[in-house]
């Protein structure tokens, strides 16, 4: 069998179903590179799409509705986020200032507050989150890949500092609201790469923040030190 | 499915693109039984159906830009995302728990209703046609994979033929369908 009847038949066995589990991620991966296979699948999808006419309508139960509109607002509050910013910032800003008051914390200790907007030209499920230090450039961005779960924090114009050190964290309504510490930014120079443990329903609608801690992170399980918060950079401007 | 125009499915899709949230609505109460059709068709569980199909709406709203109305129609568009998420999730569910058992007297009869082929459009009765080209024994089995999202060892019990000859003989099958169709 030549490559390119190979490549056929393995696009028609992806649109009628056949392959397993791990072919079907394989073949996923690759269409995004490989025009040929695509196409392929894209034809073989159209040949036998009338046979889509012969699927039955069922009624879905009726509470289903209310539940995927509720997925699609919180999808929404993100996509949508613009005009909302100032007050979607100070309900973020008041929930993370509660939060280190209602711990050990003196003062409220929020280096840079974001929330997510979806770059224009990335793919569906990345978002880029920028942390700003006061009007000046941006401390840090963060980019997010929904489906792998991995966030990269890249430094911008964030500096070391001697016995600190930096740490990211997640705020979300479904975890209390409370921040969970994600983790140190280990070194400040370079890229940090982590993959978070929730799913990506929680992460499109939770708020992000990065604070300065000391060496070995916070000492009390929520942000500590000194407050500085941040405002958004749209992306798409 | 209810017979709403391609043109309005089309138009509230694009809408969906810009975040409007009751275009999405309308999309929902048109399609939304044709896609838990072929859910639960392939999927046959209720709950992994009711979860799946909440995936599958949250994927078509993110996707919706994407349409392109010159390649497919809206509902071949949302029935292939729904057909792909339920493939993946049996495959999947079939790698984690081994013994999913298939009672065929379960499995709806792959022949359509003699109402509905009167209604079946062009493309239907050409891929019928080229159906018919295929030895009597696979015509249905093709269909039914197609229809259920069987996989190769689910075949091979209904052909009661082994795994390993399933693949050739569904490349012969799949080339037969397509050279006739290109006819």
């Amino acid at each position: 069998m030549s490559g390119g009847e190979e490549k056929d038949m393995l696009a028609a066995e992806y649109v009628v179903g056949t392959l397993d589990s791990a072919e079907r991620e394989a073949v996923d991966a690759r269409r995004a590179q490989d025009a040929e296979l695509n196409a392929a699948i894209e034809a073989w999808e159209s040949r036998l799409s009338a046979w889509l006419t012969e699927y039955e309508p069922v009624a879905p139960p009726p509470h289903l509705r209310a539940a995927i509109a509720k997925r699609i607002n919180l999808s929404q509050t993100v996509a949508q986020q613009p005009r909302d910013e100032p007050g979607r910032l100070q309900r973020s800003l008041n929930r993370w200032r509660t939060a280190a008051l209602t711990g050990y914390a003196i003062a409220a200790s929020l280096l840079a507050f974001v929330i997510f907007r979806e770059a224009p030209a990335a793919p569906e499920d990345h978002f880029v989150a920028v942390f700003q230090n006061d009007d000046k450039q941006p401390a840090f961005i963060m980019s997010i890949d929904l489906e792998s779960r991995e966030v990269i924090v890249r430094p911008v114009t964030a500096e070391p500092a001697q016995g600190k050190t930096y740490q990211l964290w997640i705020a979300s309504d479904q975890l209390g609201g409370k921040p969970r510490s994600l983790g140190l930014i280990g070194d400040a120079t370079k890229p940090t790469r982590k993959t978070l443990p929730y799913d990506s329903e929680l992460l499109v609608a939770a708020t992000f923040g990065i604070s300065i801690e000391p060496e070995g992170g916070s000492p009390t399980g929520t942000p500590t030190g000194k407050a500085i918060h941040g405002r958004l950079i749209p992306t798409n401007e | 499915m209810p017979i709403t125009a391609k043109k309005e499915l089309t138009e509230w899709l694009a809408r969906c693109a810009t975040g409007d949230r009751a275009a999405f609505s309308r999309l929902y109460d048109a399609t939304s039984a044709k896609l838990y059709g072929v859910i639960i068709r392939i999927v046959r569980d209720r709950a992994r159906s009711d979860d799946l199909l909440q995936e599958v709406y949250l994927r078509i709203w993110q996707r919706s830009g994407s349409f392109n109305p010159d390649r497919a129609s809206p509902i071949t568009w949302m029935a292939t995302i729904a057909r792909n998420a339920a493939i993946d999730e049996v495959r999947k569910s079939a790698r984690q728990y081994h013994t999913v058992d298939i009672d065929v007297s379960d499995v709806p009869d792959a022949t359509p209703r003699a109402d509905a082929v009167i209604e079946q459009s062009e493309a239907w009765q050409r891929l019928e046609g080229c159906l018919e080209t295929l030895e009597q024994d696979h015509r249905s089995v093709v269909k039914q994979a197609y229809l259920e999202g069987l996989s190769r060892e689910e075949i091979s019990t209904r052909m009661k033929m082994p795994v390993g000859t399933v693949k050739t003989w569904l490349h012969r099958s799949l080339k037969r369908l397509k050279e006739c169709l290109a006819g």
